[in-house]
């Protein structure tokens, strides 16, 4: 709490000092946004344009949970609930009423936001561990009704492919085309997330995950707010749904999963919950150890595991928390400006 | 309709026997455990193996599950568990969650992927009427009505039983009475772990051994912690036969939505029981009379 009114307070000064243009370039974050598209450029030609468009649809994803885990401090063990809701939603879209990718996009999006919205009813008046499973039944109910209950519409198990059509210069059947409006989707993501969570109301929601019984005294309706973050971070989550649609044109029940919540809890403790930079080192880390490494080894659970445990008991803030507060402070040219805590 | 019914019961039981642990565990700790389910696996696994070794005598090969599977858990309650003590939820939940996934790939190391049917150990049925029963599972309700009064009479009349429930109700106030409380929850945490596996080993008739096993029925038991009040012993033993029978009436009619169906019951019981906002207070209010007096999270 103490740090969060700190920064406020640094906020409210700020417009005293003039900001030189440098300064204005940074804080708009378009030098990020530069860099981000710069780095998934260089993986790209590094690894291949497919492989990445997969690492950057799981980076919007581990951003949408950031939102909830990181920033709301809400650990959800259902997030592939929205994930599933959004490949189903355009994929039957794409099938049933229109070929138009990026209404099928559309269509994902309001899906994720009204399952969020019907759930979000229940799961805002929760927190802890009752949030995380009852969050992991509803995802589980979710998998059954793709699975089995509406069989003829989602082809159970077997799953279903669909054909976006073109529109324009956005061919999905060309991986160049995908790759840059994937990579188009992830700085647009980032670049909301960022304005968000420095907004008023990201500082609101930080609060509630530090004290949430302060804020309601300052007179604020937290369970509206909870529900709020709830929603957004569920609709964002419905888009990697949809860009797997387009990507892969094909769409099984694993998307909705409930295992592989794992997989998203782990990429956000890798690079440091609560930090946009740190969701996507961590989502490219993930999808980097399990393309790669579980090539060479075969107990990969089991080292997934070990590596969960580890971070757990030594490394709470992951890879960017490590960076920030145990390299950069030790460097002797390393002195951050105080109080401006980028998040 | 009376074999759904005895069917209903007999996963009822089950479920008593499962949840028990977890209900207990959250209550003391306040730790949602993961790492029964792999305590679970594992030990439906060790019974399978340890079966033909004893000429096929199922309670023999029961025993040895159960007192193999106790450091077991011990250890994982003292490496894991008592080093997230009093810690953020989230963090306890992620690690016994890592302990799940290491046992489910050891499991997949030593047995593989394929599953392992158990047959039915008794094999007699009981016929009345027109009614044919198995007798197997006759004797998995009325151990589990036996468990459930043994329960009652550990916490109720036995000492180690009350200083749980005094645990249960204020960790803080027994350990100002010089209880080292860490013993008791251990003890605690082993006797859930240690009932897991017999319930496990009693399900493993109806449903063959895999190593996944331990995800399933994790969700039922949360399940039926949650409907139950966590930490609340009573509550959890008419939960696990509500749901039990839940699970047993939408199975005659549409198999596949049975266990889904426990889900939907308990966002039900959430809407029209509301969950309070602070995990320092009374997080869960008691759906049945306590008989014990013991209260829903006991908070730190």
């Amino acid at each position: 709490m103490s740090n969060v009114i700190e920064e406020s307070k640094e906020v409210a000064v700020r417009p005293a000092d003039k900001p030189g243009v440098l300064e204005v370039v940074a804080r708009s974050g378009l030098a990020d946004l530069a860099i981000i598209a710069a780095s998934f450029l260089v993986l790209g030609q590094l690894i291949s344009l497919h492989r990445v468009t997969d690492f950057m649809i799981f980076c919007i994803f581990v951003m949408s949970y950031d939102l909830l885990y990181g920033y709301l401090g809400r650990l959800s063990f259902g997030h592939m609930l929205f994930l599933g809701t959004g490949a189903y939603a355009s994929s039957l879209f794409l099938i049933h009423v229109n070929t138009n990718p990026l209404l099928a996009i559309v269509v994902a999006l309001a899906a994720g936001a009204v399952v969020a919205m019907g759930t979000g009813f229940i799961l805002a008046r929760t927190e802890g561990a009752p949030f995380a499973l009852i969050a992991l039944a509803f995802n589980q109910v979710g998998f059954f009704l793709a699975d089995s209950a509406f069989q003829q519409y989602t082809g159970g198990a077997n799953g279903i492919s669909s054909s976006p059509g073109v529109l324009g210069f956005l061919d999905f059947s060309q991986r160049n085309v995908i790759f840059g409006f994937t990579l188009f989707c992830v700085l647009v993501v980032f670049f909301a997330l960022k304005l968000l969570t420095r907004s008023s109301y990201g500082i609101l929601i930080r609060s509630i995950k530090e004290d949430e019984t302060r804020v309601k005294f300052l007179g604020y309706n937290t369970g509206f707010y909870k529900w709020l973050t709830y929603v957004i971070s569920g609709t964002i989550a419905a888009l990697p749904g949809a860009l797997n649609t387009l990507n892969y044109k094909f769409i099984s029940p694993s998307f909705i999963d409930t295992h592989r919540n794992v997989e998203v809890i782990f990429a956000a403790l890798i690079g440091g919950a609560g930090n946009l930079y740190g969701a996507l080192v961590g989502g490219v880390g993930y999808m980097l150890i399990s393309n790669y490494l579980a090539a060479y080894i075969e107990r990969w659970e089991m080292f997934l595991g070990f590596v969960l445990l580890i971070l757990v008991f030594n490394f709470r803030k992951g890879l960017t928390g490590f960076v920030t507060e145990r390299v950069i402070p030790r460097l002797p040219y390393g002195s951050r400006r105080p109080g401006v805590e980028r998040r | 309709m009376i074999e759904t019914i005895v069917y209903g019961f007999t996963i009822g039981a089950i479920l008593y026997f499962i949840s028990i642990g977890l209900s207990l565990t959250f209550g003391t700790m306040n730790i949602i455990n993961f790492a029964h389910g792999m305590v679970y696996t594992l030990g439906v696994y060790l019974f399978i193996a340890f079966l033909p070794l004893v000429d096929r005598n199922f309670p023999m090969a029961m025993v040895i599950a159960v007192v193999l599977l106790i450091p077991v858990s011990y250890v994982i309650e003292r490496f894991v568990i008592r080093r997230l003590y009093g810690e953020s939820l989230d963090y306890a939940i992620i690690a016994t969650y890592a302990v799940l996934l290491i046992g489910t790939d050891l499991v997949k190391w030593i047995w593989g992927a394929q599953p392992y049917p158990v047959s039915d150990p008794i094999g007699a049925f009981l016929t009345v009427g027109d009614v044919t029963l198995p007798v197997y599972r006759l004797a998995i309700v009325a151990s589990a009505i036996v468990l459930f009064l043994a329960l009652s009479f550990f916490f109720n009349q036995h000492i180690v039983g009350k200083i749980v429930v005094a645990a249960l109700e204020d960790s803080e106030g027994v350990r100002r009475l010089g209880i080292d409380v860490n013993k008791y929850f251990s003890i605690v945490f082993v006797l859930g772990s240690a009932l897991a596996v017999l319930g496990g080993v009693l399900y493993a008739p109806f449903s063959a051994a895999q190593p996944y096993m331990g995800f399933s029925i994790l969700l039922l038991g949360f399940a039926v912690v949650i409907v139950g009040g966590m930490g609340n012993l009573n509550g959890t033993f008419f939960s696990a036969l509500a749901l039990g029978m839940v699970i047993a009436i939408t199975g005659r009619f549409w198999s596949q939505a049975a266990e889904t169906m426990v889900f939907v019951v308990m966002a039900l019981v959430l809407i029209f029981r509301p969950v309070g906002n602070s995990s320092r207070e009374r997080t869960w209010s008691l759906p049945f009379g306590s008989l014990m007096g013991t209260k829903g999270a006991a908070g730190k």
